[in-house]
């Protein structure tokens, strides 16, 4: 059976989860030592910074009281302490605990990318250290699968849900790539160096920083590999930038519609980009009006940010629901797995009892044509196959409790007269 | 025409009146699998469809482009290839909300006008009335594509400019693309349809000693033309974004499926 044991941002305060947060480079030790537990078969361990999860497959469920104490070890706290942040998973729960984790539908920002790598590299770790079972392999390669489907079928995770990102996602949408783009930065707002360097991730070609202190500038410039420019020569470099992002604390306008005009005329109406991000705004909204311009404000931006939110929503019910079918077909394919001896063995002594009865019976009855040995053969077969039927079927879609499972195995086996 | 040729047509017509459906489907949903099942049903409707080119081009010996049901058949091909071809290059979705359906009505078209095919008369064939022929063809598919684009470029224009989105936003590439795919597509396919056009001159000017008549088809095909050439200084100029540019798209449009209702033998 598979078990999991942990805690996460919805069950446990931040000073609890850093507790037992597992650094990088200890990830394949305290898998190993996981793995090292008595009663555990298969061992992985999923840390990220909003959550530690234990899965272990094991045959005996007072494994369960173990990896607490382990835990609780691991935390410098006392076992009833951790209990109060805990849950405690067993078999199909697991399953679909995992599928949703993996696809973001369990993290704090519904759909967010990163944590289908963290999944990824908890596999991969116990995969390399050999502390992976069949069972626990299995789990892993389909939670793997069904994340990845999920995100490509529902595209959970296309969506920009904070400013810096939205923008970043609008540039995309006017420029597709941002490779060999140019973004000049004006003024040094929180909000615009979050988006200049955002912006500056998705390998722009230079990002050019102007601002009052010239200083500032060239130290915001060194931060993006860019270079610092006069703030009164910001209209060269709004002909030669594809995005603008003005982020200063000028009560005033610093960008007019005439400087724009003269911009796109210069580089031959190629479409400009303009993000206003302060407060009072940088950039007189009759920019806006300008063909070849397009101009979003904060309020624009976090507009954009709030209708992904509520995009990601929308897809994270369809998931949910791509999820389930997952769910239980995994579970259909490890009960069909299990039941495979017990099916094989039931088949081979059918048909042991088959065939000696039938040579038995062909022997009472003395010689006959091919035609007549052909159909009693048939008739046997169809009978052995019939009275087969009902239990195979049984055995293929018992119960997901192992217990359940076993107590039908053992049924059949005694009525079958199976060793 | 044979059983197995005209079956190949309607198989055709089939798939792409599902993959139409499928993908016009997915514009209620996000699931890219209805898009991808689309796709396919589409690709499939291709195959018939190349299947059906290949029996009449072996039968007559010449592309099937001598009447009105084989050229709007044969332009559905060519629209649907060149779409395939910028799927590859650039996964474009959007696209198909416009060029599958135009296919669809292209081959509807050529099934419900039904004619046999033709073999060209032995005095009318010759390279240049071949080359008239195809390159006409090619041209159009080219322009439409064009155009499609073009639209998609002005839709993705506005949702950035009144910031709102519509249920293609999701689906149309930036707006980079559709620019540089539509005028792309409008360059090559204007050069083509010239060319066609000129051949097109040639071969009257050789068999009637005239440069052309002045009946439906000539007369759409020239205005098609002139649009053309309009909407490409527009683009050329940097002003693909107008809505004037979009009315002279249309009008275009129109004046080529002018110029091809007005085909006959």
């Amino acid at each position: 059976m598979i078990i999991l044991v942990g805690l996460n941002h919805r069950t446990a305060p931040v000073d609890v989860r850093e507790r037992l947060d597992v650094p990088d480079p200890q990830l394949a030790q305290r898998t190993a030592a996981l793995r090292g537990l008595a009663g555990v078969d298969g061992a992985t361990l999923l840390s990220t910074c909003n959550r530690v999860e234990a899965i272990v497959s094991t045959r005996d469920e007072d494994v369960i009281e173990t990896i607490v104490d382990w835990l609780a070890a691991s935390a410098a706290t006392t076992r009833t302490e951790l209990e109060k942040h805990l849950y405690i998973l067993r078999h199909g729960d697991v399953v679909k605990h995992l599928f949703r984790v993996a696809s973001g539908l369990d993290s704090m920002i519904v759909g967010e990318p990163q944590i289908g790598g963290q999944v990824k590299k908890a596999f991969l770790t116990a995969h390399e250290l050999g502390t992976l079972d069949s069972l626990l392999t299995q789990l892993y390669e389909q939670t793997l699968r069904v994340a990845k489907r999920v995100r490509t079928d529902t595209g959970i995770g296309e969506h920009a849900v904070s400013v810096p990102y939205a923008a970043v996602e609008l540039a995309k949408k006017i420029f597709g790539k941002l490779g060999g783009l140019q973004v000049l930065l004006l003024g040094a707002g929180d909000m615009g160096e979050l988006t200049a360097e955002h912006l500056h991730a998705q390998e722009v070609k230079q990002v050019f920083v102007a601002n009052r202190s010239f200083d500032r500038a060239l130290e915001l410039a060194q931060r993006f590999d860019g270079a610092a420019v006069q703030f009164d020569r910001i209209d060269e470099h709004l002909a030669s930038c594809d995005i603008v992002i003005a982020s200063t604390a000028a009560p005033h306008f610093l960008i007019e519609p005439q400087q724009v005009e003269r911009a796109l005329d210069s580089r031959k109406r190629r479409n400009l980009f303009l993000i206003d991000l302060a407060v009072p705004r940088n950039i007189n909204p009759g920019v806006g009006r300008i063909d070849g311009a397009y101009l979003y404000n904060v309020d624009d931006l976090q507009q954009v940010a709030d209708q992904n939110l509520g995009l990601r929503q929308q897809r994270a019910r369809e998931a949910e629901h791509l999820v389930l079918r997952e769910v239980e077909s995994f579970r259909k394919r490890l009960v069909a797995q299990d039941a495979v001896p017990t099916i094989l063995e039931l088949q081979q002594r059918l048909e042991a009892i088959r065939a000696t009865e039938l040579e038995k019976c062909l022997r009472r009855v003395g010689p006959m044509t091919a035609e007549q040995r052909e159909a009693i053969e048939l008739f046997s077969t169809q009978m052995v196959n019939k009275i087969l039927h009902y239990p195979i079927l049984q055995l293929k879609e018992a119960s997901e409790e192992p217990h359940e499972r076993e107590s039908l195995r053992r049924t059949i086996r005694k009525i079958f007269g199976l060793r | 025409m044979t059983l197995a040729a005209t079956d190949t047509l309607y198989v055709a017509l089939v798939c792409y009146a599902l993959g139409t459906l499928a993908a016009l489907l997915s514009l209620f949903t996000p699931m890219k699998r209805l898009q991808h099942g689309g796709l396919l049903l589409m690709v499939a409707g291709f195959v018939a469809h190349t299947f059906w080119i290949g029996t009449i081009c072996t039968r007559t010996g010449h592309p099937p482009i001598t009447n009105l049901h084989e050229t709007a058949a044969f332009t559905a091909w060519v629209v649907f290839a060149v779409e395939l071809g910028l799927w590859i290059r650039y996964r474009v979705y959007a696209a198909s909300f416009f060029v599958y359906p135009l296919v669809l009505l292209l081959l509807t078209l050529s099934a419900v006008i039904g004619e046999q095919f033709a073999v060209l008369d032995p005095q009318l064939r010759s390279n240049v009335f071949t080359a008239h022929l195809l390159l006409s063809t090619v041209g159009v598919a080219c322009l439409m594509i064009g155009v499609a684009f073009g639209l998609l470029a002005f839709l993705q224009d506005r949702a950035l400019k009144e910031k709102r989105r519509g249920r293609l936003w999701e689906w149309i590439p930036s707006l980079s693309v559709c620019k540089s795919v539509s005028y792309r597509a409008l360059a090559v396919g204007f050069s083509i349809y010239t060319a066609g056009l000129m051949a097109g001159i040639l071969w009257s000017y050789r068999t009637t000693a005239g440069l052309m008549d002045l009946r439906v088809k000539q007369i759409g095909a020239v205005v098609a033309w002139v649009l053309f050439a309009v909407l490409l200084q527009q683009y050329i100029a940097g002003a693909y974004r107008s809505r004037r540019t979009v009315l002279l798209s249309a009008g275009a449009f129109v004046a080529i499926v002018v110029a091809m209702l007005g085909i006959s033998r």
